[in-house]
């Protein structure tokens, strides 16, 4: 029974961890209608910002996150308003291939300018854990998992309750009227995508504490999101907790029960069998093109 | 055309060749991918699937059943071409992004399960991670003349498709999918047949390269960034079109050579400008910009 | 006009090749096809040291000495992006295209293995430090030969260790990765448990890509047992021990295939690598010397020296391979351009080469592998890698069992 118990917390844990990096590709998606393949860079960003600032100024991780927030912030916003701003009206095979062609310039660069070597932010108190009557809960990852939370109800916030919040939804919903009322719509779409960057470099920032650095990282975290979002609902915020949730969990106890190799084979099945069956989500609220 | 088939008997080096024969494969494959996703604008993310099913099925044959080259490299295709319908059925109904991520999980699915199977059933089957090897193969030249054939093949095929029936329908599916469904096409049907023909050539060059490379293993066949090569090789010379295949793959093979050597880190970037600026400047590639330039220019002269 | 482009292509390939002829003449051009950038980027760079290590060493003293005269050594390395198909091809351009006189391998079993076969085609001598998968040495190729031992057998070390504990292991788990040389290494692990009276609990292979092993080693850890065997590259060792930090596990020993002996696991790490146990098929207070490096001691300070970091026993390896390379051919007497027959007769010669190097003994099998080659074992303690085993060659016993994470 502990056993079970241990795992299914891993589960829901790793499923904060997917959560907190995915919210950001379904915010993209959901507003701009554009499938981001360089989002695993930005989590490589968040979290090799955060790996520079520890290692050459010793400044805690959790302390770098501000930084990260700001400066991929800014990173998304320049990146929209100058490049991706162009293909948001071409069909979305362009954007594929565009957002492509940028994951090879940062993950490249980024490998040309930090090589290839392993790192990782192992602070004095890395891998500290509580041990709640038998059952094992690493800090970090309840952090992280705090910051998924967090973070889907900072977006839900942001985009109920705040002005630029519900210009946000009238451009997702149809940004033909949203222009006649004057909304400008390239500048939200750069304040969308700076949000989402901004979010997924914090969650980059975190994952260094425990996960390892490198600057080809990039792609399975891409990989994950699409999952995630998929099972959750495409650009349906709260979905990206479900679907990490259940992502995560599956995952844990196919690893725990089985084998780790399954858990491979299994997340893409049940994508699979998902986008047959149900692709508006879990709960059915995502978009279907 | 003549040209290419005489170089292996000129004393060009063995490396040029090895080169020459690369090009024909990515010309290939591209053209098996433009097949499918340029004609119908579903983008395929998992075609790397096919390629590597055929390349377990021919390594298996050939190094298991003895079965020789020519018939093994056949039954990859059809097993491919097979495979590829119950895996269409579903995943074409599917619109836009969701078809992407179906296919690239299908393709993900293909390689853990290739890597996992024997351990999960008990068998001694794929060998997993071990890798199966294959028999030792002839020189390149030989290997030069299959990759020939098979980008003719292709590319014949495609030029075939572009002025049949069939092509018609498939371009009336990528302009407008549901306009074409009202007029009475099986849209369905359509694309399934152009996924199965893409899988089948795909299914056959996996087998050939896996009998050149001569030993496989589930990462090398099942790599996703085999699938984007292809992607990319179609963008660059042109998505639908005939030739596009062949001069993006060929631009982007040799640019990989020139580059790869002397700046290993920085060619993987150039490229990625390259991209950036061919989508933000010629969305239509090099061919199709060249195409429709010559026709405007037709048009205002007329 | 078809004709006269003919023409003017054979006579411009003509004038290259000449030219190329000509200029090769003074020295001895040697090729490699090496992982630089990828999965194994890190591992493929301290491959390319070691080599660029041994060059220079060669350089300083005017080259390689064949028949009283000096010629001296230029490499020349691709990178194969961790990709086997392109270290084929890679390899393939040096000989054919570059023509390069001499090849010497990269680094991993999948790049060694594509280039190899390349390399037995062509008749060049392959010499590699820095692959080991069993694999290689099944295919009955002449031309391959190789420093390192075979991939289970290097791992010996990990488990005889158990001889000298106490209290004895008595249970093992073997996890590793599912790639090659690391698949082979845990079945390495698995032969010598049961010769060593331990009984293996639980084998499992995990993909390479798996992102988080916390639910994996859980598993492990619930069934309690005394010594975890890992078959690991360094990514791979590092993440095992963070995870195993997360989750509170501590066996008795853990013990990784590779990945301890790259400085980067140490500093990475901190504290948290204290403990750990890493195959090594060298250690630098061994006793071997040879005329080029000195004793191991020797290598290991001027390395350091050279490249701020002690090297890892793979590139000990790997310029020992070239060491070994180098005084065939002086012994042969061949001179550049190295041809065909020459490098037919070097092959002879390195199957009957019997050699002492800073490394070890060099003496190849007829599979390739390197006969003579005991595997010791090193453990992380303050910091700093030693050699625990066996105790011959130990210059520090073993400290055991770990301590509890919470403990330290």
């Amino acid at each position: 029974m502990l056993l079970f118990l241990q795992s299914l917390l891993n589960g829901i844990l790793l499923g904060g961890i997917y959560a907190s990096y995915s919210a950001g590709f379904s915010l993209i998606f959901g507003v701009m209608g554009v499938i981001n393949i360089f989002h695993g860079e930005m989590v490589m960003l968040g979290a090799f910002l955060t790996y520079w600032v520890f290692t050459l100024f010793h400044i805690d991780p959790f302390l770098t996150i501000p930084l990260s927030v700001v400066s991929l912030f800014i990173f998304g916003y320049l990146i929209q308003r100058f490049v991706i701003n162009r293909v948001v009206e071409a069909p979305p095979m362009i954007s594929y291939i565009l957002t492509f062609g940028i994951h090879l310039i940062i993950a490249y660069g980024a490998l040309w300018a930090w090589t290839a070597d392993f790192r990782t932010v192992t602070t004095s108190y890395s891998g500290f854990n509580a041990n709640i009557g038998g059952i094992i809960v690493p800090y970090a990852r309840l952090a992280t998992f705090g910051l998924a939370l967090l973070v889907v109800v900072g977006l839900y916030m942001l985009l109920y309750k705040s002005e630029v919040g519900r210009a946000i939804q009238a451009t997702a919903q149809d940004k033909e009227m949203a222009r006649l009322m004057g909304v400008n719509i390239s500048r939200i779409y750069a304040i969308t995508f700076g949000v989402g960057a901004a979010i997924t470099g914090v969650a980059g920032s975190l994952i260094s504490t425990y996960f390892i650095v490198f600057p080809q990282m990039g792609l399975p975290y891409t990989i994950i999101a699409f999952c995630v979002v998929v099972l959750g609902g495409m650009g349906y915020i709260p979905g990206a907790l479900w679907g990490g949730l259940i992502l995560g969990v599956v995952q844990s106890l196919t690893a725990t029960y089985l084998n780790a190799g399954l858990s491979g084979a299994l997340t893409f099945i049940l994508l699979f069998v998902m986008l047959i069956v149900r692709p508006a989500g879990i709960v059915g609220k995502g978009i279907v093109e | 055309m003549i040209g290419l088939l005489i170089v292996p008997f000129t004393r060009v080096s063995g490396y040029l060749i090895r080169l020459l024969a690369m090009i024909f494969f990515w010309i290939g494959k591209t053209g098996c991918w433009n097949i499918i996703s340029g004609y119908t604008g579903y983008i395929d993310f998992g075609a790397v699937g096919y390629y590597g099913i055929g390349s377990y099925v021919t390594a298996i044959l050939m190094s298991k059943g003895h079965v020789p080259f020519l018939l093994s490299i056949l039954i990859s295709g059809v097993v491919s071409g097979l495979i590829a319908l119950p895996i269409g059925l579903p995943t074409l109904r599917l619109k836009g992004a969701y078809f992407g991520i179906a296919t690239l999980a299908f393709a993900e699915a293909m390689k853990q399960i290739f890597l996992e199977f024997d351990k999960t059933v008990g068998v001694n089957f794929f060998e997993g991670p071990h890798g199966i090897t294959l028999p030792i193969g002839p020189k390149n030249e030989f290997f030069y003349y299959i990759g020939f054939v098979v980008m003719v093949a292709v590319i014949g095929i495609t030029y075939w498709i572009r002025r049949s029936k069939f092509g018609y329908a498939l371009r009336a599916i990528h302009e407008a999918e549901h306009a074409a469904e009202l007029s009475g096409v099986d849209t369905l049907r359509v694309k399934i047949k152009a996924y199965m023909i893409s899988a089948f050539f795909l299914g056959l060059t996996g087998g050939v390269e896996a009998y050149w490379l001569t030993y496989i293993t589930p990462h090398m066949v099942f790599d996703v960034l085999i699938t984007i090569q292809m992607v990319v090789m179609s963008l660059l010379g042109g998505i639908g079109t005939v030739l596009g295949p062949v001069v993006g793959a060929s631009f982007l093979t040799i640019i990989y050579e020139v580059l790869h050597r002397d700046f290993p880190y920085t060619y993987a970037i150039i490229v990625g400008f390259i991209v950036v600026v061919v989508v933000l400047l010629m969305p239509k590639g090099i061919v199709g910009t060249l195409t429709t330039k010559v026709k405007s220019e037709k048009i205002l002269q007329a | 006009m078809r004709k006269i482009c003919f023409g003017v292509v054979i006579a411009s390939l003509v004038v290259v090749f000449a030219s190329g002829i000509a200029l090769a003449q003074q020295k001895f051009r040697i090729g490699c096809a090496d992982p630089l950038t990828g999965t194994f980027g890190r591992d493929g760079n301290l491959v390319k040291d070691a080599y660029t290590f041994w060059a220079d060493l060669i350089n300083s003293k005017g080259g390689i000495e064949v028949k009283g005269k000096r010629y001296p050594v230029e490499l020349t390395f691709i990178d194969d992006k961790s990709i086997a198909a392109e270290n084929a091809k890679f390899t393939e351009k040096l000989i054919t295209e570059d023509k390069v006189d001499l090849v010497l391998g990269g680094f991993g079993s999948d790049s060694v293995f594509a280039g190899s076969a390349v390399a037995e085609k062509y008749k060049h001598p392959f010499i590699s430090g820095a692959a080991s998968s069993n694999k290689l040495f099944d295919r009955g190729f002449k031309y391959y030969f190789s420093t390192l031992g075979k991939a289970t057998e290097e791992v010996r070390g990990c488990v005889d260790i158990v001889q000298v504990l106490s209290p004895k292991p008595k249970t093992g788990a073997i996890i590793g990765s599912d790639i090659l040389f690391t698949s082979l290494a845990c079945e390495g692990y698995k032969k010598y448990a049961a010769q060593n009276g331990i009984e293996i609990i639980l084998f499992e292979l995990f993909p390479i890509t798996l992102q988080d092993y916390n639910s994996m080693l859980l598993k492990v850890k619930q069934k309690n047992p005394d010594a975890l065997f890992v078959g690991s590259h360094l990514m791979v060792a590092m993440k095992t021990i963070k995870a195993m930090k997360e989750i509170d596990f501590t066996p008795k020993m853990v013990t990784f295939s590779y990945g301890p002996t790259v400085p980067d696991f140490v500093k990475n790490l901190g504290k948290d690598a204290e403990y750990v146990l890493a195959a090594s098929e060298w250690a630098p207070n061994l006793p071997y010397r040879d005329p080029l490096s000195g004793t191991a001691r020797q290598f290991n300070e001027d390395y350091f020296k050279k490249y701020g970091r002690n090297p890892d026993y793979v590139e000990a390896a790997s310029a020992a391979g070239a060491y070994a390379m180098q005084i065939a051919i002086g012994k042969l007497g061949i001179t550049p351009p190295v041809k065909e027959e020459d490098r037919v007769r070097l092959m002879e010669e390195l199957h009957k080469q019997n050699l002492m190097t800073f490394y070890g003994v060099v003496k190849f099998g007829a599979d390739g592998a390197n006969e003579a080659h005991p595997p010791v074992l090193v453990q992380v303690q303050d910091g700093k890698l030693v050699n625990v085993f066996p105790k011959d060659a130990a210059e520090a016993t073993p400290w055991y069992p770990m301590k509890p994470w919470k403990e330290r």
